[in-house]
C-alpha cells in the first residue's frame, strides 16, 4: 500500500513536471498579436482583387470609354461626361494650382512659388516639371488653369501601371512611340489610352508614388520617407502599408474629400490634441495624424511602462519613437546637393562620378551629392507654423539660409518633438539683391535653348533666363549660399518592437541631445542636485556601515 | 595570518572582477569612421587588396538584411571578410591550434549606431594571438599589423567602388564568395 502510494505520487509528480515543461516549451510559440506575426497572416488579396470586390462599376463596359483616344484631354472629356463635378473639384486643389496661401503669414507657397534646394524651382522649367502636374499642357505661363479638359484623371486613377508622364512632355503621356531620352537609343512605347481609361480605379501607393516617390529628380531623393520601396513594402518598412498585412494605400490616411487631399508639409499638425475620428461624426481636423486613429493614449495603459509612454505623447510626436530611421527600404535618400560645382565638363561633355554604393556623387548637370540610407533623423520642436524663404527674400550670406523654418517651442503648448530630414544644399543667389535665384535648367523634349543650364552649362545665361521667367531682378553677379530645408518624417513606421528604447533618448549622447527646452532624466543634470544626491547616498552608506559596525562592536563588548 | 590570506583572496577576486570587466573591451576594437557605411566598406576592401601578404576578399555579409526579411529593423551592418593563406596555412596545418579556424576568415565589421555615425569593429588579433602560444602569437601579430593598414581612412583619396561579391552574400547566412583567400 505504501509502495503503491509512493508510485502514484511519483507518477503524479512526473506527469505534472511533464505537463509544466510542455507548457513552458509551448509558451514562446504562443500565438502573437496579429500585428506581430506578418508571416502567419493570411495573404491579402491583390490590389486588382480588392478593387474588383469594392467597385460597383466596370469601366471597360462604359460606352464613353469605347473610343480610340488620341490624347489625354480626350479621355478627360469622356470621364467628365459622367463625373461632372470632378474637374471643378480638382481646380480648387493644390495638386492643380500648385499654389497655396499660408493663412498664418500670407506667404504664397506651392510648387509654383516655392524655391527649394533640390531642383530649386518650377519657374522657367514648367515643361519638364509638369510631368508631375495633374494636368495636360503646362509648358509656360500661358497654361489655361480654367480648362476642365486639361485635368489629367488617369495619372491618379490608373491601375494598369502603364500610364507614365515623362519629363519634358508638358504633362502629357507618350502618344506615339518615341526615343527617350533623346538620342539615347531607348524607345518608349505609346500608351494605350483606351485600356488605361477602361481600367481606372481608386488611387494606390503606386499611383501617388509615381510623383511623390520620385520627387527631387529621382527615386527617394527628396522626402527620405517616401520612395519606391513603399510600392510593395514589407512589415519591417511600414506596418501600415505592409503589402501582406494592413496594406494601407496613401488614401487610407490622406482621406480625400472632393478630390482635396489632406496632409501637407505646408500645413503640418505639430500637435493633434483632438480625439480620434469616429465614423458618422463630422470632424474637420487633420485625418492624417497618428492621433486621428490611435487617440491620445495610444499605448495600452496597463503597466507602469506603457502608462509612462502615454505621458510622453504630449511632448513627443509618435513618429519620433516609431520611425527610428528613414530611407530604410534599400533606397538611399539625397542628403546634400551642392549646385556650386555643377557645370564641369570632360572633353566638352558632361560626366558623372559614382559613390561607393554606385549612386551619383557628382553630375555635371546638378553638382555634388551625398546619398545616405538608414538615416538617423535629426529632431526639433514643431508646432505646425512654417515660414519659407521665397524669391525676393534676403538670404543669410554669413551663414546658412533656411529654405523653410518650422516653428516650435517646448513651452508653447502646441509643439511636439519631431524627427526630420535636414536637407543641406548650396544654391545660387544674386549678389546685388541678396536673394535666391532660379536657374533655368530644363526644356521641353527635343527643344533647343541656349540659356538652359542642362544644355549649355552656362550659369550666367541660365540665371538670367530664370530671373526673367520668375520676374526677379538679376544684376549679373551671383554666388552660392548654403541652405537647409526641413522635411518632417512621418512615413516608414516601424513595427512597435523596433521603436526607440528609453536609453536611446535618455542618455548623454542620445538622439535628443540637441533638443532644447526640457529637462530629460539621463540626459540633463543639475550640478547641485547631483551633489546633494551623492551626499545623500554616501550618507546612507556611512550610516549603514556605521550602524552595523557599532552593533558588532557593542555585541562583542557585551559578550 | 588570516589577514594575509584574506587580503590575498580579496586581491585575486578584485583582479578577476577587473579582468572580467575589461576583457570585452580588450578583445575587440571599435573606432569611428569619417565616411558612411558603404564608403567605409569600399575603402577597407581596397585597402585589403592593396596590403599584399596574400590577402584577398572572401565575402561581404549583411546581417541586417536577414533581420529585415524576418520583419524587423536593424541599423546597417556590413561585414567584410578577408583571408590570407600565408597566415591561415600554418595554423590549419597544426592540429593543436586547428580549432582556431573558427576565427577564419578575418572579419571587419562596419556599422552605424544610433548617433548616426559609422563605426569600424575589429578583433584585437595581436592580443588574442598571444593566448595560443608562439606559433599563433607570431602569425596573429602579423595579422594585427596588416589590420591596421586595412582600416586606414584617407580622405585625400577618392571614394572607391564597393566590391559586391557574386552571388551577393546577403541574408546573414549565405557566403559571399569573393573567390579569394581561404
Amino acid at each position: 500500500m505504501r509502495y503503491k502510494s509512493m508510485l502514484m505520487a511519483t507518477l503524479a509528480l512526473t506527469g505534472t513536471v511533464a505537463l509544466w515543461s510542455v507548457r513552458a516549451s509551448d509558451a514562446p510559440a504562443a500565438a502573437p498579436a496579429a500585428d506581430q506575426a506578418p508571416t502567419k497572416q493570411t495573404p491579402q488579396p491583390s490590389s486588382v482583387e480588392q478593387r474588383a470586390a469594392r467597385t460597383t462599376a466596370d469601366h471597360s463596359k462604359f460606352e464613353a470609354l469605347q473610343k480610340d483616344f488620341k490624347s489625354g484631354p480626350e479621355v478627360t472629356k469622356a470621364c467628365l461626361s459622367c463625373h461632372t463635378e470632378a474637374a471643378k473639384q480638382i481646380h480648387k486643389t493644390k495638386h492643380w494650382t500648385w499654389e497655396w496661401v499660408n493663412p498664418d503669414n500670407g506667404q504664397k507657397l506651392g510648387k509654383k512659388n516655392v524655391i527649394n534646394n533640390f531642383c530649386t524651382s518650377t519657374q522657367s522649367n514648367e515643361a519638364f516639371c509638369s510631368s508631375c502636374h495633374i494636368g495636360y499642357g503646362w509648358k509656360d505661363k500661358n497654361f489655361d488653369f480654367t480648362s476642365e479638359e486639361n485635368v489629367d484623371c488617369l495619372v491618379c486613377h490608373d491601375t494598369t501601371g502603364d500610364y507614365k508622364k515623362l519629363q519634358g512632355l508638358a504633362g502629357h503621356p507618350v502618344y506615339k512611340q518615341m526615343e527617350y531620352p533623346a538620342k539615347s537609343g531607348k524607345m518608349v512605347p505609346a500608351v494605350d489610352l483606351q485600356d488605361v481609361a477602361q481600367h481606372v480605379g481608386a488611387t494606390s501607393r503606386a499611383s501617388c508614388g509615381a510623383c511623390h516617390f520620385l520627387g527631387g529628380g529621382g527615386d527617394a531623393v527628396k522626402h527620405g520617407d517616401l520612395d519606391t520601396s513603399l510600392k510593395n513594402p514589407k512589415r519591417y518598412l511600414d506596418v501600415h502599408m505592409d503589402a501582406s498585412g494592413l496594406n494601407f494605400s496613401c488614401g487610407t490616411c490622406h482621406a480625400t474629400k472632393g478630390h482635396n487631399i489632406p496632409g501637407s508639409r505646408y500645413t503640418p499638425t505639430g500637435k493633434d490634441a483632438i480625439a480620434k475620428h469616429i465614423r458618422g461624426k463630422v470632424d474637420e481636423s487633420n485625418p492624417t495624424t497618428c492621433q486621428s486613429c490611435h487617440g491620445q493614449k495610444p499605448h495600452k495603459d496597463d503597466t507602469i511602462i506603457t502608462a509612462k509612454l502615454n505621458e510622453h505623447t504630449d511632448k513627443i510626436a509618435c513618429q519620433t519613437c516609431h520611425i527610428p530611421q528613414f530611407a530604410r527600404g534599400g533606397k538611399p535618400t539625397k542628403m546634400l546637393w551642392d549646385w556650386s560645382t555643377a557645370g564641369k565638363l570632360k572633353d566638352g561633355k558632361p560626366f558623372k562620378i559614382l559613390d561607393s554604393a554606385g549612386h551619383d556623387a557628382y553630375a555635371s548637370i546638378k553638382g555634388d551629392f551625398k546619398y545616405e540610407a538608414d538615416v538617423v533623423p535629426e529632431y526639433q520642436w514643431i508646432n505646425g507654423k512654417v515660414k519659407y524663404t521665397l524669391l525676393g527674400d534676403p538670404v543669410n550670406t554669413n551663414g546658412v539660409t533656411e529654405i523653410n523654418h518650422y516653428y516650435g517651442d517646448a513651452n508653447d503648448g502646441k509643439s511636439r518633438i519631431w524627427p526630420i530630414k535636414m536637407f543641406r544644399g548650396k544654391q545660387p543667389y544674386d549678389l546685388e539683391s541678396k536673394s535666391l535665384l532660379v536657374p533655368h535648367t530644363a526644356v521641353g523634349y527635343g527643344e533647343k535653348d541656349d540659356s538652359a543650364f542642362w544644355q549649355n552649362f552656362k550659369w550666367d545665361a541660365a540665371l538670367k533666363a530664370g530671373a526673367e521667367a520668375s520676374g526677379q531682378p538679376f544684376g549679373g553677379k551671383f554666388d552660392f549660399v548654403e541652405t537647409t530645408m526641413v522635411w518632417p518624417i512621418t512615413h516608414m513606421v516601424a513595427p512597435k518592437e523596433d521603436a526607440l528604447t528609453c536609453t536611446q533618448c535618455h542618455s548623454k549622447s542620445g538622439r535628443l541631445q540637441g533638443v532644447q527646452g526640457i529637462y530629460m532624466p539621463g540626459r540633463d543634470a543639475n550640478k547641485w542636485l547631483d551633489i546633494i544626491g551623492w551626499l545623500a547616498a554616501l550618507g546612507a552608506l556611512v550610516g549603514v556601515i556605521g550602524h552595523g559596525a557599532l552593533r558588532i562592536y557593542l555585541s562583542r563588548k557585551a559578550g | 595570518m588570516l589577514k594575509i590570506v584574506g587580503s590575498f583572496v580579496a586581491g585575486i577576486v578584485f583582479t578577476a572582477v577587473l579582468a572580467w570587466n575589461m576583457m570585452g573591451g580588450l578583445m575587440f576594437v571599435e573606432r569611428v569612421s569619417p565616411f558612411g557605411v558603404e564608403e567605409t566598406v569600399a575603402r577597407i576592401q581596397h585597402n585589403i587588396q592593396d596590403t599584399g601578404n596574400g590577402w584577398a576578399l572572401s565575402g561581404l555579409r549583411n546581417p541586417a538584411k536577414a533581420i529585415q526579411q524576418d520583419g524587423g529593423n536593424a541599423l546597417p551592418v556590413l561585414m567584410v571578410e578577408a583571408c590570407s593563406t600565408a597566415y591561415s596555412k600554418p595554423i590549419l596545418n597544426e592540429d593543436s591550434v586547428r580549432f582556431l579556424s573558427i576565427l577564419m576568415p578575418c572579419k571587419i565589421s562596419v556599422y552605424k549606431k544610433n548617433d548616426g555615425k559609422t563605426y569600424i569593429g575589429t578583433m584585437n588579433a595581436g592580443l588574442m594571438g598571444k593566448m595560443f602560444g608562439p606559433l599563433v602569437g607570431d602569425i596573429m601579430g602579423k595579422v594585427a599589423a596588416d589590420q591596421v593598414k586595412f582600416v586606414v581612412m584617407d580622405p585625400s583619396k577618392p571614394a572607391p567602388q564597393m566590391i559586391v561579391p557574386k552571388p551577393a552574400g546577403e541574408g546573414g547566412g549565405g557566403g559571399g564568395g569573393g573567390g579569394g583567400g581561404c
